[in-house]
């Protein structure tokens, strides 16, 4: 029995940011999570910090929002954030009337905005496509969704909070037309976890719908558009670079920790789980790579992955164009919809704007539960970011410099170093390396964990004390997650690892007849 | 006087310096050709464990090779021990057992070892290293498994375990002990010694000394499996010393690549090929054949500020798959051979049936390669002959999964030594 | 069916950087590097190059000095099956490096043999006598951080230009060009007469323009913009020659490399002049064997009753032309040659002249030494001049260019 005054279920962005809220307000809080922390729409996202740009024209009190929010991620969140700075460049593909509309929309947005030469773009990113025709600059950055949302988790249990990740909530209790808490059960051990709580707010994203159905509030539809991403295996700009134009696919390149990832798409998904990669659809972002960087299509892939935004139904947009309907978040109050108290549901929005949604729906239970107190998520800094310096690429080459001799590089694509997987892994105490990958970015590099995961195997049969069967399963398990990242882009140099990869786990280790 | 000529012609010319070209290329070397071998790094060889897989699964575990070839190669028609014919398969394992140091590889197509992965799994393999072969587990046993601290390829804790529970086919003679010991004989203060490292540590006896020091209180008379890290130049005195001065079997567990064994391998096949005659020219990739009716005339090959140009009677490609780069496939799905621009053979023209959707299952698409005739020459898609005086060796033919089968370097050995037999043939009638 | 004519296709335009997606981690290259092999204070090529290069992107300060530890022997590209410009990625980023934190003066020196040469040849005795000598070199090595025991070679006090100004080359219908490099013309001018003589006695007439530097040792210090001012000024004294179509060539393997290939690949020359110059510049090996294949090489060579240990320099590697002084030495009766199975002798240019890399430097050419000091030769070949002083200084056995070998057996 677990005992709280506010239960939040989900722990993505906006879920992890609701619990740090709310525990830094004083409520004793318990966040809960089917999978691990960030493992949905958040940990599948590009990465990009918004200055809004994007929003500028179509959307300007979002833009806003996002350009608001923005210096608040940077005030608190350094650490997880690449200062990169973002551009918006017109390609010959893009309408030429678009640039004056933006530069406008930027400036009633409050987006600090600068006009740029095509020669100067090209100065600042020489792979751009020189076809070019200007430009402007805006705050734009990088920004690491695992390490945003541990960090809020991390803050969260410093005030108080319980973290339960791998819980999945099976039912939420009512009594009297008021929610009371919920059952859950630990997805790894199977056990099941009654969670008494005064408040429960319904952060679960594109399952939102499903959530409010355990609460008994029905018609809550949350519509999965689902967009796609492609990782490419080094930094082929330092800036983020936005195609100038009326969002649409494949127009953005997110240089973040050593990768690009050019994305997205957009498609109704067959549900919230559905993270199918269509081919069409890499072929398409690889087309518009290349409207970017010519040579794009030479350049190598890493993986794939897709990831759903939560899109609330609304009866001003048609079903089958998901990306019309607003982006703005939805706080759905049951209260007023249902006549259910203590039960609010929030979801949309982006990830730049999550801090700003946790606050937004922390006020609104502060009022149903009659008390005032202030917000400070803005202004205090997550754990690891105190220092308010933000994060830089050599920042690992720097760290591993200093220890050439004394420690082992276990990831050596992404410069991980034993000493480090070790305290991640205790720390995380967990059985599943992908928890590991997610936390250090273990096996994210070009040959996707074809060295480092027999050696993280390895290493975590011992530092878990594992049996063989758990070891065993731990990194078979890893493969095929792996293998669903990289089948669909396994063309170029991304094939030729990952025959060598087959060559080591097949060929060298005989992994498929382990027992 | 001037020496007379129209510019050189080599006998030969063989694209690749990896197992199959170097096979090839010594066979030839040594029947007195002149032979020409361009490559534009180092091999493959250098990737393998050291053993020679023939035939390993079918997919049920292969106790004697020998015996399930001719229904393997009925079952599968395209495979390039078909197209090599299965005499060349035990000619190639007689013919290389006597090109390395004697006895530097044993055992025979009759039967295979079952000798310990990295992860403890028992793989079949026709050949061994004599440094590997104590390892081998069909008649069960007790085993130590070392470990050394600072190497981050090898983990014997997880070995033993999984060694522990192996499943040999066997009845009551098959049971495995094994437990693992790790030992830190002084590195001189490197956390990440390489297995290279390693390697050259291990040739100096004083290293030996305070490892052999270490190890002998915690033996329990079972044999002693060592990461495959016991010496470069001089594997067989490390590990003899070691047998002696532990007085059990000792042997070596192959690893992570870039494997010791792989090494050592490639390193004594290139000195038999030079001292055999046999040139080779590293660095340039070929970026242009010339050819003439059915014939191969010139390949030219990249080469600081201008390519040059290689004439030979004879040509064999032997640069690999996908991994080694012999095999290409850009974004469109379009698949090429690298070097000569030889039709490639098997790739399913839809992108969702190339690969299955579970890892470890069979894949269409790692089954591609170029088409061969029963003389390795390659094939387009008519069944015709592209070039007559061209051969095919290796991981460049279609219709194998030599990872799955375990049959890599049987492939490359039968292979290669075939394409040196059809040129010598042919060069005799 | 197959009638496939002028296949030949441009190679695809993989910059030097973009050539870091190619690597698949496979390790080749760090079992090849003879520096990371005997120091761990190198990572080795894969590590400094195409896995570091990921982390240095954009403006940030390279935080990785233990790049400065690659030698540039240029191994790892050649030995790469992935077709990795690793030696090149790792120039560049050292260069960077230098560029961001100042090079030291005696890298500055070192990289400068004209001028040295230029200073110290009217004084050849006294300086070599200097530099000989244990208390200058100490007090040199304090001063300026050059080993005290390093290689240095001895001044000639002539150069090879006054030499060739006053010889008057055989007017024949072949001419050639010969690129002799700062070496010959300041250390060893004999060489260069070797040179001009068996080409001589091939028919040709030899042209010695006024030349300087390379720029190689700038590059391998990392002073990129002094080399490439090095680099044009060669390619301009000798495009002229190219212009008509004669062939350069050179006895330096490394500073013939430079023309070739590292000014482009490394330096981003592409001046037309430099290009045109690289095409025409061939080792004098490569040139000779080219001659051979053609049935144009003089082969009236004497026996020389001798066996030689033949070490072939890792720079002539990147040439791709394998290695050809093996095929000439094959035409010389009674010449046995015993190639050494080694790849690198240590010194790699100037690095193992540097105080804190010459321990480095004589670990790495320790087989090298021991094999050709059991050997007992009277002499060594080798085609790299600081490869045979380093060859020298660790066997104690004279070590002599390919084409002495070939000049000793045509009696000249």
């Amino acid at each position: 029995m677990v005992e709280a005054e506010v239960l939040v279920i989900g722990g993505g962005a906006t879920g992890a940011g609701v619990a740090r809220d709310a525990a830094m307000r004083g409520f004793s809080t318990v966040l809960v999570d089917r999978d691990d922390l960030a493992m949905g729409t958040t940990g599948r996202f590009h990465g990009l910090l918004h200055s809004g740009g994007r929003y500028a024209v179509k959307d300007p009190p979002s833009a806003a929002e996002c350009m608001e929010e923005n210096r608040a991620l940077r005030r608190i969140a350094a650490d997880a954030i690449e200062d990169t700075g973002g551009l918006f460049v017109s390609t010959p593909w893009d309408d030429p009337a678009y640039p004056d509309l933006f530069h406008s929309g930027c400036i009633e947005a409050g987006i600090p905005v600068e006009i740029l030469s095509t020669a100067e773009i090209l100065r600042r990113e020489p792979r751009l496509n020189p076809r070019i025709s200007g430009g402007f600059a805006v705050p734009d950055g990088a920004i690491d969704a695992w390490k945003t949302v541990w960090g809020c988790a991390l803050s969260a249990k410093e005030y108080g909070a319980t973290i339960l990740n791998y819980h999945r909530i099976t039912a939420v209790h009512r009594s009297d037309g008021v929610v009371t808490g919920a059952t859950a059960v630990n997805a790894i051990s199977g056990e099941e976890v009654a969670i008494s709580a005064g408040f429960v707010v319904n952060a679960s994203g594109v399952w939102a719908g499903d959530v409010a159905n355990l609460a008994g509030c029905e018609g809550v539809t949350v519509l999965p558009g689902k967009g796609i991403m492609i990782a490419m295996s080094h930094r082929l700009v330092h800036t983020v670079v936005n195609r100038c134009k009326k969002p649409a696919d494949g127009d953005i390149l997110v240089p973040i920790r050593t990768v690009s990832v050019i994305g997205t798409t957009d498609t109704e998904a067959d549900g919230p789980d559905d993270v199918a990669i269509p081919q069409d659809e890499i072929q398409l972002l690889l087309e518009e790579g290349e409207k970017l960087v010519p040579g794009f299509r030479r350049a190598r892939a890493l993986r794939v992955w897709a990831g759903s935004r939560p899109l609330v139904k609304d009866d001003k947009a048609d079903d089958a164009d998901t990306r019309e309907m607003s982006r703005a978040f939805a706080l759905i109050d049951h209260k007023e919809r249902d006549g259910v108290e203590h039960f609010l549901t929030i979801t949309g929005g982006k990830f730049t704007t999550f801090r700003k949604m946790a606050e937004v729906t922390v006020d609104r239970m502060c009022e149903h539960l009659g008390t005032a107190r202030s917000c400070t998520t803005a202004e205090e800094a997550l754990p690891d970011s105190g220092h308010h310096r933000f994060y830089w690429l050599g920042a690992r080459l720097a760290r591993r410099e200093e220890t050439l001799n004394d420690d082992q590089l276990i990831c050596e694509c992404e410069l991980i170093s034993r000493r480090r997987l070790e305290s991640a892994m205790e720390q995380r105490h967990t059985q599943n390396l992908d928890d590991i990958r997610r936390t250090l970015r273990l096996a994210m590099g070009p040959c996707q964990g074809g060295f480092c995961i027999y050696r993280a195997t390895g290493i975590l049969h011992s530092v878990e004390r594992l049996d063989y069967s758990a070891a065993n399963s731990a990194l078979l398990r890893f493969l095929q997650e792996r293998w669903k990242g990289v089948r669909p882009i396994l063309y170029g140099d991304q094939l030729r690892q990952a025959r060598l990869d087959d060559w080591i786990f097949q060929g060298l280790l005989d992994v498929e007849h382990l027992t | 006087m001037t020496a007379a000529g129209p510019g050189r012609v080599y006998d030969a010319l063989v694209v690749g310096v990896g197992t199959a070209g170097l096979v090839t290329a010594l066979r030839l070397a040594k029947q007195g050709a002149d032979v020409l071998v361009t490559a534009k790094g180092v091999g493959a060889t250098h990737l393998t464990s050291g053993t020679v897989d023939v035939l390993g699964y079918t997919p049920e575990r292969v106790v004697n090779p020998a015996a399930a070839l001719p229904d393997f190669v009925r079952d599968h028609p395209e495979h390039p021990y078909a197209r090599a014919g299965l005499q060349a398969v035990g000619d190639a394992l007689d013919w290389i057992k006597l090109q390395l140091p004697d006895g530097a590889l044993v055992g025979s197509l009759e039967a295979n070892f079952l000798l310990p992965t990295a992860v403890g799994v028992p793989k079949p393999s026709a050949l061994a290293p004599e440094t590997m072969a104590p390892g081998d587990l069909r008649n069960g046993g007790r085993f130590t498994i070392v470990g050394l601290a600072g190497l981050k390829d090898f983990y014997p804790a997880y070995l033993a375990d999984n060694l522990s529970r192996a499943r040999l086919g066997q009845e009551d003679n098959g049971r495995v002990e094994a437990r693992a010991v790790t030992i830190s004989p002084p590195t001189g203060g490197v956390a990440d010694v390489t297995p290279m490292g390693w390697a050259r540590r291990f040739e100096d006896t004083e290293f030996r000394k305070t490892v052999i020091a270490e190890l002998e209180p915690s033996l329990d008379g079972g044999a002693v499996g060592f990461p495959a890290v016991l010496g470069l130049d001089s594997a067989r005195t490390v590990w003899q010393e070691l047998n002696d001065a532990l007085g059990v079997p000792v042997f070596e567990i192959p690893t992570l690549p870039p494997s010791v064994p792989g090494n050592r391998m490639a390193r004594a096949l290139r000195a038999a090929l030079t001292r055999a005659g046999g040139r080779v020219v590293m660095g340039g990739r070929v970026i242009g054949v010339r050819g003439a009716g059915e014939r191969l005339e010139e390949v030219v090959v990249d080469a600081a500020a201008r390519p040059k140009t290689y004439r030979a009677r004879d040509y064999v490609l032997a640069t690999g798959g996908f991994a080694s780069r012999g095999l290409e496939m850009d974004s469109y799905g379009m698949v090429r051979e690298a070097a000569f621009d030889l039709p490639v053979t098997g790739m399913p023209p839809n992108a969702e049936a190339r690969w299955a959707d579970e890892y470890l299952a069979a894949h269409p698409a790692a089954r591609v390669g170029i088409g061969v005739d029963d003389e390795l020459r390659p094939l387009d898609s008519g069944h015709g002959v592209v070039y007559e005086n061209v051969r095919v060796a290796g991981a460049a033919l279609a219709g194998a999964e030599p990872w799955r089968e375990k049959s890599g370097e049987g492939i490359s050995l039968a292979t290669g030594l075939r394409a040196a037999e059809l040129i010598l043939e042919r060069r005799g009638g | 069916m197959s009638m496939i004519d002028d296949l030949i296709e441009p190679l695809e335009e993989d910059t030097i950087r973009g050539s870091l997606d190619h690597c698949i981690k496979c390790t080749i290259c760090e079992t090849y590097c003879p520096f990371a092999n005997a120091t761990p204070l190198f990572p080795g090529p894969k590590y400094v190059g195409p896995q570091a290069e990921r982390f240095r992107d954009g403006g940030d300060h390279s935080p990785d000095m233990s790049l400065d530890y690659c030698s540039g022997c240029g191994i790892c590209t050649q030995v790469c099956p992935q077709g990795v410009k690793i030696a090149e990625i790792n120039s560049k980023a050292r260069a960077k490096l230098w560029d961001e934190r100042g090079i030291p003066l005696r890298n500055k020196i070192l990289a400068r043999p004209t001028l040295g040469g230029r200073l110290a040849t009217p004084f050849a005795g006294p300086v070599n006598w200097a530099l000989g000598n244990r208390l200058v070199r100490g007090l040199i090595e304090r001063v300026a951080g050059v080993h005290r025991k390093a290689p240095l070679p001895r001044f000639a006090g002539r150069t090879f230009q006054s030499w060739a100004r006053h010889h008057p080359s055989p007017l024949t219908d072949k001419t050639v060009v010969y690129f002799h490099g700062c070496s010959t013309n300041y250390f060893e001018p004999r060489l260069g007469e070797m040179a001009v003589a068996v080409l001589e006695h091939n028919g040709f007439r030899v042209i010695v323009p006024r030349q300087d530097c390379c720029g190689l040792p700038l590059q391998s210090n990392g002073s990129f913009d002094a080399a490439r001012k090095y680099v044009r000024r060669l390619a301009g004294a000798l495009a002229p020659y190219a212009r008509r179509g004669h062939p350069i060539v050179a006895t330096s393997t490394s500073c013939s490399l430079m023309l070739k290939r590292e000014a482009r690949e490394i330096l981003d020359v592409t001046d037309p002049e430099v290009e045109e110059v690289g095409r025409q510049t061939y080792d004098i090996c490569e040139f000779l064997l080219d001659l051979h294949d053609r049935g144009e090489l003089e082969v009236d060579f004497d026996p020389l009753p001798m066996a030689v240990p033949y070490h072939a320099p890792c720079q002539q590697r990147g040439h791709g032309m394998g290695k050809p002084a093996l095929d000439l030495f094959g035409l010389i009766p009674e010449l046995r040659i015993e190639e050494i199975d080694v790849d690198c002798c240590g010194i790699a240019g100037t690095y193992g002249l540097k105080k804190e890399k010459y321990d480095i430097s004589m670990s790495v050419g320790d087989r090298l030494f021991k094999t050709i000091e059991k050997l007992e030769p009277e002499v060594a070949a080798c085609d790299s001049e600081t490869c045979r002083w380093q060859i020298t200084h660790g066997s104690g056995v004279v070590s002599v260019h390919p084409i002495e070998l070939l000049y000793r057996s045509y009696g000249l």
